[in-house]
């Protein structure tokens, strides 16, 4: 490796100084820790409630909703499939609409109600949902279904789940490799009238 | 016609319980530690600068910007990087999905080749000065695949060893009246399993432990160990759940080795996920293939010659074959049979096995030219399976053990409706639709692989099953659950299984279609050895806390080491060192054909019925039904087989109409590295799908009598997908996937 200049970017790059500083900076403001190194991450007080729980985290303000819950509160339960919009795996629920958390900031969801896989169930019961998935086979490797059975508990819901063909396309953002969608389908028209009697 | 199968399927004979999912409520409660979910304290973040050509030298590096960003604790480049040693590759008897070691010099080889790694105080501090890592290539023209300039064609040792040959196929060429001479193509695939490819390394004193997806636990850790000069006795990996692997996450790629050695030198854990788009540089990927079939036959329709040859592109570093023309000419009786595998080397990542890693390609091309030789023939399209029907090999003359391929038509014809198809082209629509249906042959071989399994039993009544074999989403939980149980006379609830983990007694890879056969069958000798304890039948589970009084002791333990007939216990040695090379898998297969010689033929059968719309101007496809029927020998479990079959056909639908990773063919890159534009199904793309469940009694392919099925519904549907396409249009598409300008032109 090339020897880093002696500059105030050399002396950070020599990575013990780097890391303590990173965490003096976590305490300040971020307010105050913006100007004083351009290139550092603005870190900011965020509180989160998850699961009918307040948590208080201090995070880089870039930190996705998805990252907060899987990196820093250990809810795994959401999964990572793409980082981009692209699979559903990260579905949660914000305020009883399901939003794909890779794509929302932690600090978006501040104030609101996060709702996460670990969750659903109630008082030890099963949402209708998670059972119909069981009852139907709807998964195989069951990476995607935290996303799945996500998507379809807002799926009913939002009154998208009248017909198959409803279900169908309004079930289209969430990718499942293992192609268990008919079972998914099958699932959905399981639970849907009972989530209407619940 | 028959009633669709539900998701829960009644049993039918030689099948078992079609009971839940061993880890059903775990899944659906978001449970289940995947790689990258273990909770580690404290990890360090690696993110990776990938590359941005496909060929040439690094003329700058500037990772200044990237050492300067508070909370980077290294840049790790080719000037620093930690040496790896060089091991094989997985068909030359190493561990290594691709030789290409990154960062060992200042060369690019291919498209996404690491450049440099990052490892940072958090994700978002890894990824972002990854970013500001500055680089400048001396790039060189890459070849990108089949006719590039600079590629060059290689016909391996293994492809001579292995090429089929029966009687005079030139002869029989000659002098065949009715013959169907055709050119097809199949793409490069990804495959995309959802959950990404991720590593966390973890160093306690001179002992690591890592996470990461895996079909073989006991090969990814003996590599990386090999590779990193550590006692593989050290070495852990822990992996209980895979989010779907497909053949991705089979072989121990270079991103391990590089994480390992980073937490070693950084003092702390590391974790790196990789990002989608670079999972397609750095993995494997299904070879592109390009075939000729020549079809020959009588003017009754028996075939009297067949050849088929195959290109596939693979990288300049490893010879990966995917080499299906050695099952494709098993499939039916014929007298004069010849075949060729000719390699193409381009600057590519070296492919790998990707589901069904031979069949899928190789079925396309010959299940498509069946179809158009059924047409030359006018003759019924099952017909001419039936007329050709076989028993034995075709090469060796070996007879198989139980094939029930035209059971499976029968069943799913009737179910489909296919007396009614009128067999003309264009015959059939409604509206501005055109209707085409089309069938297709599913097979996949039985392969099987050492396996050894550890069982305890309890005088409660419950049993532990230890086995380092894999889940990602086959069901092999619930099968070892159930193997275990019906053995040991218990009920299925009472067993606890533990898997993916190479701290457990070896178990095969999760490829090939193995799992059950080989771990299933250690599992069920393990239990038979419990059961020789109490003298050969079990109690009853009320009378076994008597039994175990009896016998003086509170609990039992067995182990067991099994192997297929043919192999022998240095199978089990090669095993704990995590090698394919007791026989099995893909290599298997092509060991197995090579043997020849009388040695039985064991494979599972299917076949699979489509209907597919086209619009009358748009051309716009899509697929409303689909019907498969399959026979493999013993079914453990009705509801995961049938999810296995539905989740395959699905795959062969997509294979057929929407997966390709497009190559640049200037810059031999991958254009759609993301599953937006790398089109996999989604739920509105699927239709019906019905699966008939073919029951099948085999009492000589193992001790279970069971097949594998994970690899087999997804072959042939590509196959029955195109020659549907064909009957609503008259157009006959040869290379996949089929899309609306292939039609339209
Ligand atoms: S991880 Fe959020 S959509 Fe894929
Ligand atoms: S169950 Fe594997 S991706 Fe959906």
């Amino acid at each position: 490796m090339e020897t880093p200049k002696i500059s105030r970017r050399g002396l950070l790059g020599a990575s013990p100084v780097v890391a303590v500083s990173a965490k003096a900076a976590s305490a300040q403001t971020p307010e105050a820790a913006a100007p004083a190194l351009p290139d550092a991450p603005v870190r900011r007080r965020v509180v989160l409630k998850v699961n009918g729980e307040s948590r208080e985290l201090d995070l880089d303000t870039r930190t996705t909703l998805l990252d907060a819950l899987r990196e820093h509160l250990h809810l795994a339960g959401t999964k990572k499939g793409c980082d981009q919009g692209q699979c559903g795996a990260c579905t949660v629920h914000l305020d009883g609409e399901r939003v794909l958390s890779c794509l929302t900031l932690a600090a978006q969801a501040e104030g609101r109600e996060v709702v996460t896989i670990e969750g659903l169930a109630r008082g030890g019961k099963l949402h209708p949902m998670q059972q119909a998935f069981i009852d139907n086979d709807a998964f195989q490797c069951g990476y995607c279904t935290p996303g799945q059975i996500m998507s379809a508990v807002a799926c009913v819901q939002e009154g998208h789940a009248r017909t198959d063909h409803e279900i169908r396309e309004y079930m289209s953002g969430n990718l499942c490799r293992c192609a268990a969608y008919p079972n998914i389908v099958a699932a959905i028209n399981q639970a849907k009238s009972q989530m209407g009697r619940a | 016609m028959l009633q669709p199968t539900p998701p829960v399927p009644q049993p039918l004979e030689n099948m078992g319980q079609a009971i839940p999912r061993y880890e059903a409520t775990a899944k659906v409660t978001g449970q289940p530690l995947y790689a990258a979910d273990e909770p580690i304290a404290r990890p360090l973040y690696a993110f990776f600068k990938t590359s941005g050509v496909a060929r040439g030298t690094i003329a700058s590096l500037d990772v200044r910007k990237a050492e300067a960003m508070p909370g980077v604790m290294k840049v790790y480049t080719h000037r620093n990087a930690p040496p790896r040693k060089a091991v094989k590759h997985i068909m030359t008897g190493g561990y290594m999905s691709d030789t290409n070691i990154p960062l060992a010099d200042n060369r690019v080889r291919h498209d996404g080749d690491i450049v440099a790694m990052v490892v940072a105080d958090s994700y978002e501090i890894a990824r972002d000065a990854a970013n500001r890592i500055e680089v400048r290539y001396a790039a060189q023209a890459p070849a990108a695949t089949f006719g590039s300039p600079g590629a060059v064609k290689k016909v391996p040792e293994q492809a001579q060893k292995n090429a089929k040959k029966a009687g005079d196929f030139a002869a029989g060429w000659s002098r065949a009246p009715v013959k169907v001479d055709a050119r097809y193509s199949t793409p490069t695939q990804h495959h995309n399993p959802i959950e990404l490819y991720a590593t966390t390394a973890v160093w306690n004193g001179d002992q690591l432990t890592f996470y990461e997806p895996s079909q073989f636990v006991y090969s990814t850790a003996n590599g990386l160990a090999e590779q990193i000069g550590v006692d593989p006795a050290k070495v852990h990996l822990v992996n209980p759940y895979v989010g779907g692997g497909f053949g991705g996450k089979g072989i121990l790629t270079q991103r391990t080795a590089l994480v390992a050695l980073a937490a070693r030198d950084l003092g702390r854990p590391v974790k790196l996920v990789l990002h989608r788009k670079q999972a397609y540089g750095l993995t494997t990927y299904r070879a592109e293939t390009r075939q000729r079939v020549r079809l020959g036959a009588d003017r009754n329709g028996k075939l009297v010659a067949f050849a088929h040859d195959g290109e596939e592109v693979t990288s300049r570093a490893d010879d990966y074959m995917v080499g299906g023309v050695e099952n494709t000419v098993e499939m039916y009786a014929c007298p004069n049979i010849a075949t060729s595998v000719t390699l193409v080397k381009a600057d590519r990542n070296t492919p790998g096995f990707m589901r069904s890693p031979p069949e899928t390609p190789y079925m396309f091309g010959l299940e498509s030219a069946m179809d158009e030789l059924a047409v030359a023939l006018n003759m019924d399209p099952v017909e001419l399976r039936r007329i050709n029907d076989t028993q034995k090999s075709p090469i060796s003359g070996a007879p198989y053990t139980s094939r029930s391929l035209m059971q499976c038509y029968d069943q799913a014809a009737a179910a489909f409706g296919w007396s009614r198809r009128n067999p003309r082209p264009l015959s059939m629509s409604q509206g501005d639709w055109l209707i085409g249906w089309g069938c297709a042959t599913a097979t996949y071989p039985t392969n099987m692989m050492a396996s050894t399994a550890r069982i305890r039993l309890t005088a409660d009544g419950k049993a532990v099953v230890e086995v380092a074999a894999h889940d990602m989403g086959q069901g092999a939980y619930t099968a070892m659950q159930q193997i275990a149980a019906k053995r040991l006379g218990l009920d299925p609830r009472q067993v606890t299984v533990r898997m993916g983990d190479s701290a457990l007694p070896p178990g095969p890879v999760a490829g090939g279609s193995m799992t059950t056969a080989s771990a299933g069958s250690a599992v069920h000798t393990a239990a038979g050895k419990i059961a020789a304890r109490f003298g050969g039948a079990m109690p009853a589970p009320n009378d076994l806390d008597d039994a175990f009084r009896r016998l003086g002791v509170t609990q039992i333990e067995e182990y067991a080491e099994w192997w297929p007939p043919g192999q022998g216990p240095q199978a089990v040695r090669a095993l704990y060192k995590g090698s394919m090379g007791g026989g099995g898998g893909e290599e298997g297969e092509q060991q197995e054909g090579n043997a020849g010689g009388g040695k039985p033929m064991m494979a599972a059968f299917g076949a699979e019925f489509v209907e597919v719309r086209i619009h009358r101007l748009t051309r716009e496809i899509r697929v409303p039904r689909m019907t498969g029927a399959f026979a493999a020998g013993h079914i453990v479990n009705p509801r995961t087989a049938r999810s296995q079959y539905l989740g395959g056909m699905i795959w062969g639908m997509a294979s057929a109409l929407l997966e390709a990773t497009e190559v640049d063919a200037k810059r031999a890159r991958y254009v759609n590295d993301n599953i937006a534009e790398y089109l996999v199904a989604v739920n509105a793309d699927v239709p019906q799908v019905d699966v008939i469940l073919v029951p099948e009694v085999d009492t000589k392919v193992n001790p279970l009598g069971v097949k594998g099925i994970g690899e087999l519904a997804n072959v042939g549907t590509a196959a029955a997908i195109a020659n549907a396409v064909y009957h609503a249009t008259g157009k006959r598409i040869r290379d996949l996937p089929i899309t609306m300008d292939k039609l339209l032109v």
